[in-house]
């Protein structure tokens, strides 16, 4: 995917090399250098909105519960008006896969736009990248300060940039595990220094990830750690949207001043000024061609417009464009890969929605009693035992009516006088089954146990069981 | 070409974020299928909540799948020594 450099034209394995030796060099700090514009403009306001919604969220109350709760210690998941058990794991993977879909769709059409703007990754970067500015100034004032030895001013700027990170890390921390396990307890136990154990491990836990993420590793976690950066390209074709320099414009590079007119030094439009490079959170040279550690912040568009607009020529010299659109051809948004991802992120939706408007919020186990096969009863009936397990997934208590039938006579018997499950709770019912020897034909027969609950026909589980008897 | 060396970090990087993921789903569908309280070891003399019992069960999905990661690295490593000449021990 790497375009030729302008100046050495890579043969392919040369470019491979050099990436892979990328992947294996040491890391040096990047000193991403402030950007204004549009994009930049909009990325801030991704950050906030997603910000936002993650701190915000779960305070949010929904009909007297945390409106969005991974309850773990009490395994139920509230979901605003839906509740979720253990048993309907398979709608949460279901939905995983839906949004790894989405993010296949979007990249097909729109490039690494994911990666940019709403990457936790990228958002914490840019919320942890703006307290470093507040607190060591701009990107020159932050490398003077790393040059020097330690003194009283760098350790308490430093200290400082410390100390906000991490209380913005622990915030972090605590929010995420407050997702999990009720937030206002959780804040109640913490001013009170009552947290448990494992709850103040996972706020350290996370807020250390927050902090490491955000403060020291940045664009290292997309080029080591990312899964998507290493697949992302496979959804790319000439069409997707990228971040791209335009050499035929730009080339040849140099410096020059305002007044002068380009055509007579022989140049191209690029002044080479390196802001698209001093911008650039992974530390790349967009002139170079697509490379795999751009994440499409389009940062390096706002520096780039910003200097034309001052030199008095068109905008545009680094933009969003697509391969076909670069080389003259026209892009298309509708082609086959893109109506293929979106037929099958379709079928997978409605599926899953079809699939979960019939979801029954009631479950039905039968469990033979494996002690003995069958037992004669003093009245010379041929008698079963069953366990069944009534799982009410719903959000109120229902009393239930079962009903069984299979064999001709047979007599149902249970110990308590009614079947009432609350919400959430699963009920261990023995059930006794009594037929004349007479009626069976075979030795296993097969029956069939059906609960209906009484306030609510369509609440009904029927389960199949096999009825043993001597013949 | 040199097989290029890789840095520790990267290393250990490679071997503990993707057993990380790993764990995560390992520890997703386990306790979707069990409920800790059910569970033997911890059944009813201990005093270990759920979310400890969680919170352990991840610890261990990703200790295993760590050790799994350190071994495919040692094989892999050792495997690209042994194909480039310059690293043969003779």
């Amino acid at each position: 995917m790497a375009a030729a450099d302008q100046k050495t034209p890579a043969t392919p394995g040369n470019a491979d090399e050099q990436v892979e030796k990328s992947l294996y060099a040491k890391a040096e700090k990047i000193y991403p250098r402030e950007v204004h514009g549009l994009f930049a403009r909009l990325r801030v306001l991704g950050v906030f909105s997603l910000l936002g919604i993650y701190y915000i969220t779960p305070w949010l109350r929904w009909d007297g519960h945390q409106a969005l709760l991974l309850d773990l210690p009490a395994r139920k998941f509230h979901i605003f008006f839906i509740t979720l058990w253990p048993q309907d794991f398979i709608y949460l993977a279901a939905l995983l896969i839906i949004a790894g879909l989405t993010l296949f769709f979007v990249t097909a059409i729109a490039g690494r736009i994911w990666c940019g703007y709403a990457c936790p990754q990228t958002v914490w970067t840019e919320a942890f990248l703006w307290i470093e500015r507040k607190v060591e100034g701009d990107r020159s004032r932050q490398r003077k300060l790393d040059a020097q030895p330690m003194n009283a001013r760098k350790f308490r700027i430093k200290a400082t940039k410390h100390v906000l990170w991490l209380a913005f890390a622990g915030w972090t921390g605590f929010t995420f595990v407050g997702y999990f396990t009720p937030i206002i307890e959780l804040g109640q136990r913490l001013v009170m220094f009552e947290l448990g154990p494992w709850e103040t491990f996972w706020v350290i836990f996370y807020g250390f990830a927050t902090y490491g993420n955000a403060g020291f590793m940045r664009e290292q976690v997309c080029k080591y750690m990312c899964p998507y950066a290493r697949f992302q390209s496979a959804m790319f074709d000439k069409d997707t949207l990228i971040v791209s320099y335009i050499p035929e414009r730009g080339e040849p590079r140099g410096s020059r001043r305002r007044s002068d007119d380009p055509a007579l030094l022989g140049l191209g439009d690029c002044i080479d000024c390196t802001l698209c490079v001093q911008v650039c959170p992974t530390g790349i040279d967009i002139r170079n061609g697509l490379q795999y550690e751009c994440i499409a912040c389009s940062a390096c568009i706002d520096a780039c417009d910003d200097v034309m607009e001052k030199m008095g020529y068109e905008k545009g010299l680094i933009k969003y464009t697509t391969e076909n659109a670069m080389h003259g051809s026209t892009s298309h948004i509708i082609r086959p890969r893109v109506v293929i991802y979106a037929l099958i992120l379709l079928g997978i939706m409605s599926l899953f929605a079809w699939t979960f408007s019939q979801r029954l919020p009631l479950g039905l186990d039968v469990i033979r009693d494996r002690n003995q096969l069958y037992r004669e009863t003093n009245e010379g009936l041929i008698e079963n035992v069953y366990i069944l397990k009534i799982l009410n997934m719903d959000d109120v208590a229902h009393r239930y009516t079962l009903d069984v039938r299979g064999v001709t006579g047979m007599k149902l018997n249970m110990d308590v006088p009614e079947i009432r499950v609350a919400s959430g709770d699963v009920l261990e019912l023995p059930v006794r089954l009594q037929v004349d020897e007479g009626e069976l034909e075979v030795r296993s027969t097969e029956i069939q146990f059906t609960l209906v609950a009484d306030d609510n026909a369509t609440l009904t589980a029927t389960e199949t069981a096999r009825f043993l008897g001597p013949r | 070409m040199t097989q290029p060396q890789i840095p520790n970090t990267q290393k250990c990087i490679a071997v503990l974020w993707p057993s990380f993921l790993v764990a995560i789903v390992a520890t997703g569908l386990f306790f979707s299928a069990f409920d800790p309280a059910d569970l033997y070891p911890f059944g009813d003399d201990t005093e270990v909540s759920r979310l400890g019992v969680y919170s352990i069960g991840f610890l261990f999905f990703w200790l295993v799948s760590t050790i799994s990661g350190i071994g495919t690295l040692y094989f892999a490593i050792t495997n690209c020594m042994r194909q480039d000449p310059e690293h043969r021990e003779h």
